[in-house]
């Protein structure tokens, strides 16, 4: 009885504001709803998901999600790894470094895609000046924001530059569980750098590795703000949408409140089937004694 | 009302409300069964929502004084919003049942919300209301009605017109404002010069941008019935507005910033990068605080085909059906449509929509040509699925700009585009 008491407060907190909400958009993706009036909104069973699945714009914003996740996933972890490695090893200032990295982690979202969008600008931005006055690379100014494909250049940079930081530090402590004595028998048979990486650092790390795969494979799956504004969404001709920045302008520009919470079930599905395949991989490690 | 209190612990979760905001709205001004019948003196709070600016909401609070004395029981909550936040807002509020008792609106979303059931009928709500709508500018009076009735009254109206800069134009020799379609391009080219100096800028693709010049070149969304788009985005003054700004844009006469990315239309003109925009009468105060010495032009659009025309904006102020006070709100809502109210808010670059105000004295100088231009300004269609065809018009008019498709063919998928939002 004592330990319902407890739980009591966390119990209902999570119901007002996870349960309950999760449960009733479910309700809203089988109807077309009217949100002034919700007794006359008509059941449509499927209707909302079949609509949103053959919808182009949705799928092109699925391809796009999925292309974010391909990019920036491993670009973080590598560059991660890369910064971890570095700051394990003896290097002069490490904190301040740990520091700098972290810097971006803490920023908030809003104030990064701003500043990215100012570098990317078509007309006097800094990227251009860099690329076509410095560097003398391009002829004449990019115009990436104009562009469905060239718009990804800035997005995918910020959402890797964004996390490399958090990446660091989680790698930080998965190096620093590694026995050091691994390292100096190693040493003492004559093994290189690459073949201590290879052979004793990647295979003590992997559980690390498979958890940061996860996490950041479903932080790229929700990404928004980055993309809501840097190209408003969907700019040019409905092109760039991510799901999410999808969900909310069906949802809250057209007020499809079925389709849109249709979106969202979608969308918790693919996160969820990616956290089954996380629980695998790690009772597989278990198993073999990771 | 289950289903409500579940919409509304929803939406508490979703936009982080206050929990007390779920409490029955207003409880201390409901009126109980008991005061019914001494309803005159029982004083009523009424929430009016809003998108206004600084110098606009404090405009507003003398309005609001001046109403409140005149109506000692009632008194007015105004709560602001951002423009962008504002749809979010409205929409949260309607599904937790805490929607305002009146709002003013983009023009563009009373059909929409109208549809959804969320508005009130205003021919009986609002006192004098034949009185008001006979006296009200046609344009804007017809965004406030929607398949069977008016759902609101045009607050403040506005329209676009052309902005140059008198000496750029001078400096290279033209000595006044274009008048028509063939003067505005020679000089859009004429003013250009590479990346330093572009004759003209839009400020986008949507639709709100090319507007003025698509009505002037006699250009329609749809007929007036609003049953098909075929024959009309795709008609010939639409073909041929979209033609000229095609023509422009390849000849570097106008800026690439409207395909995304580039400098805003309001920095460029104020800081002599684009020599001619179309804007609205905000810029003048907005002139005024980021660039005190750059002298505003205004001038009518350039007439094409259709003469000059341009594009109705502007707000109507409505009420919601889910507001139990409609003598109190009614009362308000005449009241910003009085000579008083319009005036008031005139002081702070609100153009009034009142035609009787025309030639008023006491409005600001430089209106005159928004009035002006008001006469032949139309307003963009009246339906519920509007925002999704602005967006096929943007999307048509970037695959021009690309070169992805010729404009005849990327309006003709326009027009089915739109034909399958209006069934």
């Amino acid at each position: 009885m004592q330990v319902l008491f407890f739980l009591l407060p966390g119990f209902l907190v999570l119901a007002t504001f996870l349960i309950l909400p999760m449960g009733y958009s479910l309700y809203i993706s089988f109807f077309d709803w009217n949100i002034v009036d919700p007794d006359i909104s008509k059941f449509v069973g499927f209707g909302n998901y079949t609509e949103i699945l053959s919808d182009t714009i949705f799928q092109k914003a699925a391809l796009n999600t999925a292309i974010y996740a391909l990019v920036t996933v491993p670009g973080q972890i590598a560059l991660g790894l890369a910064l971890a490695i570095a700051l394990n090893g003896a290097l002069r200032g490490k904190g301040l470094y740990r520091t700098l990295f972290y810097l971006p982690v803490v920023t908030p979202w809003v104030v990064v895609a701003l500043l990215f969008e100012y570098i990317f600008v078509g007309q006097g931005g800094l990227a251009n000046y860099i690329l076509v006055d410095l560097l003398r690379i391009a002829s004449e100014p990019i115009r990436w924001l104009a562009d469905p494909v060239l718009a990804f250049v800035p997005i995918h940079l910020l959402g890797i530059w964004k996390g490399v930081g958090w990446v660091g530090v989680i790698a930080l402590a998965g190096l620093q569980v590694i026995p050091r004595d691994l390292y100096e028998s190693a040493a003492l048979d004559g093994v290189s750098n690459w073949q201590k990486f290879r052979f004793i650092t990647l295979p003590l790390f992997r559980p690390t590795l498979v958890f940061l795969t996860v996490v950041l494979s479903i932080g790229a799956m929700n990404a928004y703000v980055s993309n809501q504004l840097i190209t408003n969404g969907g700019d040019p001709q409905d092109q760039t949408h991510f799901i999410l920045t999808y969900m909310y302008e069906k949802t809250f520009s057209g007020l499809e409140f079925g389709p849109g919470a249709a979106i969202s079930y979608l969308l918790a599905m693919v996160v969820f089937m990616v956290s089954v395949v996380q629980l695998r991989l790690l009772r597989r490690e278990s198993a073999l004694g990771w | 009302m289950k289903k409500n209190a579940i919409a509304c612990f929803a939406v508490l979760a979703f936009a982080s409300l206050a929990l007390t905001a779920c409490s029955t709205p207003n409880e201390e001004v409901a009126p109980t069964a008991a005061d019914v019948s001494d309803e005159a003196v029982e004083p009523v709070t009424i929430s009016y929502w809003h998108t206004m600016s600084d110098a606009e909401s404090a405009q507003l609070d003398s309005v609001i004084a001046e109403f409140e004395t005149l109506y000692p029981a009632i008194t007015v909550e105004p709560t602001r919003y951002a423009y962008d936040d504002f749809k979010t807002a409205i929409t949260t509020g309607l599904a937790g049942d805490i929607a305002p008792d009146t709002a003013r609106m983009d023009i563009a979303w009373v059909p929409e919300f109208a549809d959804l059931g969320a508005l009130s009928r205003v021919e009986t709500l609002v006192p004098g209301f034949d009185e008001i709508s006979s006296d009200v500018f046609p344009g804007p009076l017809s965004t406030t009605y929607w398949e069977d009735g008016y759902y609101g009254l045009p607050q403040n109206t506005n329209t676009q017109v052309l902005m140059w800069n008198k000496s750029q134009f001078e400096s290279a020799g033209i000595m006044s404002a274009p008048v028509t379609f063939d003067e505005f391009a020679a000089n859009a080219c004429q003013l250009s010069k590479g990346t330093d100096q572009y004759g003209f800028a839009l400020g986008g693709t949507y639709f709100w941008a090319p507007a003025p010049l698509f009505y002037a070149a006699g250009g329609e969304v749809t007929d007036p019935s609003m049953t098909t788009a075929k024959g009309y985005v795709n008609g010939s003054g639409s073909v041929q507005a979209f033609t000229i700004l095609k023509d422009l844009y390849d000849e570097g006469c106008i800026s690439p910033n409207l395909l995304g990315g580039g400098i805003g239309t309001a920095d460029g003109h104020g800081t002599g990068l684009y020599s001619m925009i179309i804007d609205g009468p905000w810029m003048v105060d907005i002139y005024k605080g980021s660039y005190p010495d750059f002298e505003t032009n205004f001038a009518p659009i350039p007439a094409g085909a259709g003469g000059t025309s341009s594009v109705v904006g502007g707000e109507n102020v409505v009420a919601f059906a889910s507001s139990q006070k409609s003598d109190a709100v009614g009362k308000w809502m005449a009241y910003l449509l009085s000579e008083d109210a319009q005036v008031s808010m005139a002081q702070v670059g609100m153009i009034p929509t009142r035609a009787s105000l025309v030639g008023d004295t006491r409005l600001p100088g430089y209106f005159e040509v928004f009035m002006e231009q008001l006469e032949t300004a139309k307003a963009r269609v009246p339906h519920p699925n509007w925002g999704d065809m602005d967006g096929a018009i943007s999307n048509a008019f970037q695959r021009i700009l690309n070169g992805d498709q010729l404009v005849q063919i990327s309006l003709d998928q326009a027009a089915q585009e739109i034909d399958a939002l209006l069934k």
